[in-house]
């Protein structure tokens, strides 16, 4: 291994302290003893304490982890399907337009996604709540979980079906026994990450939530606006925890399943 | 049933052919894969499909497999049509080119796969791929997963797996294309082996003709979706029909010219390389003037630096290259015209008495009974 030279060391603890040093700052803070969110008091955990007496901000926790778990299994079996199907046809007419279509979620701004989700409930009559954000979810995290599925069934061999069915596995049976337990670590993935984005999405659910639907980032993103007091900064923090075991989890995942394939 | 075992099944009128393709025909939009061809494999044969990339072999080879439907035509079975039949559903097995194995699941899963899905009972299953990996010598390996195996070793699983329902049919799909050419020509043996003990119908599709001619009762050649030739590896050898099939298998001289009759020293044929005519013992029935060709495989081209004492088919010419294999060695000589023709002569003597060298110049001779005569 080549050994890291000093213009390397400078630049990366540069780019990784432009990164993470609001973050850092963000943990750092919560854990203060002083009410005064700037100034140092000394080391202590009572912020999280009062975080489980504020009724407010653990009924927006238990509504976003709700909607997080209803859209991101729900994203998962769609994006699944997608996915399967995009690889699976080959090339038929219109397959560019179509899976076009699938990603295009990916890069449309997120205002445009909300705005129009929105102006969908409105005009057929759907009381803005815990449904709506759900719905809007899992059309926009749906687009990520069909890449990560299309990218996994890419590499796989259609010929491990064939030999299934050859062996006299009903079509079914075969999707079940072995198409599954194969790409199932990239389902898994997907899922984590449907789950993470739902998580904390603030733009698309302040958009489409309603009274009694409240998120935990749309929870903070108005706390703070009345001033931020070191009990936003316990729940980010605790949010921070989450999405990033989300997504370690879901990028371990993928690339045991890379060395697996490197091997087999 | 007596049925008395012959050899060469084919030859037989009484015999009945085990698998029947009749008149298939596959064409994916406009392009025809498989065109109107006709085929008759009879029971424990090991019959190889031969031909370029692209020729359709596959295509067939997944046609009777099930998973490409007839465009037209149908293929039979011990007499019971299947074109029909689910790929699930056929008592045909196949090995698949990229073996695909299942990754998720240890050797001997894989191999009781096809077994489970027929619902019969545990013992059995355990009994049937215990024999399996016997067969295949694989039995310390049972409960390691595909990705812990080698080459060689995944070969065999997935011939086990194959095998295992014991199927009326194996097909397979260029087995032994991912091997090494050690362990390729090692196990060509062990699959005639195999295919011996189990009395299973083989038909094997592979682009190498040495691979063919070693295991195969018969060879089909095909090409453009078309079958050339069907018939014994010798005869393919020795007796192609056309141009095209002396090409494809083996490395061949040919010699181009026009049709002159017939005298007591056989075929007349005046060459357009020499000028002169040129001898081969088989006879022919076309018109004096027409174009035909001589095939002559280059082991049977003998070279020397002396005027060989006969009366026909003497060629003098130039050593441009020498291929030295060890057991045999290639030599590449240009005629006076400058076409180059190819001879293989082994190396008996280890010394250096009949040394040919580069630039060397030397005659080219063969019995007019070596030459092969071909009319397209």
């Amino acid at each position: 291994m080549k050994k890291f030279g000093n213009f390397n060391i400078a630049a990366l603890v540069i780019g990784f302290s432009f990164l993470y040093i609001p973050i850092i700052l963000l943990i750092l803070f919560s854990f203060n003893e002083s009410r005064l969110v700037t100034v140092w008091g000394g080391f202590s955990t009572k912020w999280y304490g009062e975080l489980m007496h504020n009724q407010g901000i653990k009924d927006a926790a238990w509504v976003t982890i709700k909607v997080a778990f209803i859209s991101s299994t729900v994203a998962t079996l769609l994006g699944t399907i997608a996915g399967i199907v995009m690889t699976r046809f080959g090339n038929f007419r219109g397959r560019t337009l179509f899976s076009g279509m699938i990603y295009a979620p990916m890069v449309m701004p997120e205002v445009i996604i909300g705005l129009s989700t929105l102006l969908m409930f409105v005009s057929l009559a759907i009381d803005r709540g815990v449904l709506t954000v759900t719905l809007a979810h899992i059309t926009f995290s749906m687009c990520y979980v069909a890449v990560i599925i299309q990218s996994r069934m890419s590499s796989y061999d259609d010929s491990i079906t064939e030999a299934a069915l050859d062996l006299g596995c009903t079509p079914f049976r075969t999707f079940m026994l072995i198409t599954f337990p194969i790409i199932l670590p990239a389902i898994v993935s997907g899922w984590l990450l449907a789950f993470t984005l739902s998580l904390d999405d603030l733009v698309i659910a302040s958009f489409t939530s309603g009274p009694g639907s409240t998120t935990l980032p749309i929870k903070i993103y108005s706390m703070v606006r009345l001033g931020v007091t070191p009990e936003i900064n316990a729940v980010s923090t605790i949010l921070v925890g989450l999405v990033t075991v989300g997504v370690v989890t879901a990028s371990l995942i993928g690339k045991r399943q890379k060395q697996q394939l490197a091997q087999s | 049933m007596t049925e008395t075992t012959t050899t060469e099944p084919w030859l037989d009128s009484n015999q009945k052919p085990y698998i029947q393709i009749v008149n298939a025909t596959k064409k994916f939009g406009n392009f025809t894969a498989i065109d109107n061809l006709s085929l008759d494999i009879y029971k424990n044969e090991f019959f190889s499909l031969l031909g370029p990339s692209g020729c359709g072999k596959t295509t067939l080879l997944r046609m009777l497999a099930g998973f490409e439907r007839f465009t037209e035509g149908r293929v039979l079975v011990d007499g019971e049509d299947i074109s029909e039949i689910p790929p699930h559903l056929r008592p045909i097995n196949m090995m698949f080119q990229s073996y695909a194995l299942f990754p998720h699941l240890t050797v001997e899963k894989n191999i009781a796969f096809g077994l489970q899905q027929d619902k019969l009972p545990d013992n059995i299953i355990n009994q049937r791929v215990e024999e399996m990996l016997e067969l295949v010598e694989l039995t310390d390996f049972a409960k390691r997963k595909p990705r812990q195996l080698s080459g060689g070793q995944s070969q065999r699983v997935a011939l086990a797996r194959s095998l295992a329902k014991q199927p009326k049919l194996l097909l397979l799909d260029e087995p032994l294309g991912a091997l090494d050419k050690r362990l390729r020509e090692q196990t060509q043996f062990e699959l005639m082996d195999i295919q011996e003990k189990l009395e299973v119908t083989f038909v094997i599709v592979t682009h190498d003709q040495e691979e063919a001619m070693t295991v195969s009762s018969r060879i089909g050649v095909m090409d453009s979706g078309k079958l050339i030739q069907v018939a014994t590896p010798t005869q393919i050898y020795e007796a192609p029909i056309n141009r095209e099939v002396a090409d494809f298998i083996g490395d061949v001289n040919i010699f181009k010219g026009i049709y002159k009759g017939q005298d007591e020293k056989g075929t007349q044929l005046l060459s357009e390389d020499s000028k002169s005519i040129i001898y081969a013992t088989q006879k022919v029935d076309v018109p004096v003037g027409n174009r035909i060709w001589f095939a002559l495989r280059p082991e049977k081209l003998e070279i020397s630096k002396k005027l060989p004492e006969v009366d026909c088919n003497i060629l003098k010419g130039k050593i441009e290259d020498i291929g030295y294999g060890g057991s045999f060695s290639t030599y590449h000589v240009k005629l006076e015209n400058g076409r180059q023709l190819t001879a293989i002569r082994a190396n008996r003597e280890r010394t250096a008495e009949h040394h040919l060298t580069w630039g060397d110049e030397v005659y080219l001779h063969w019995v007019p009974h070596s030459a092969v005569v071909l009319l397209s």
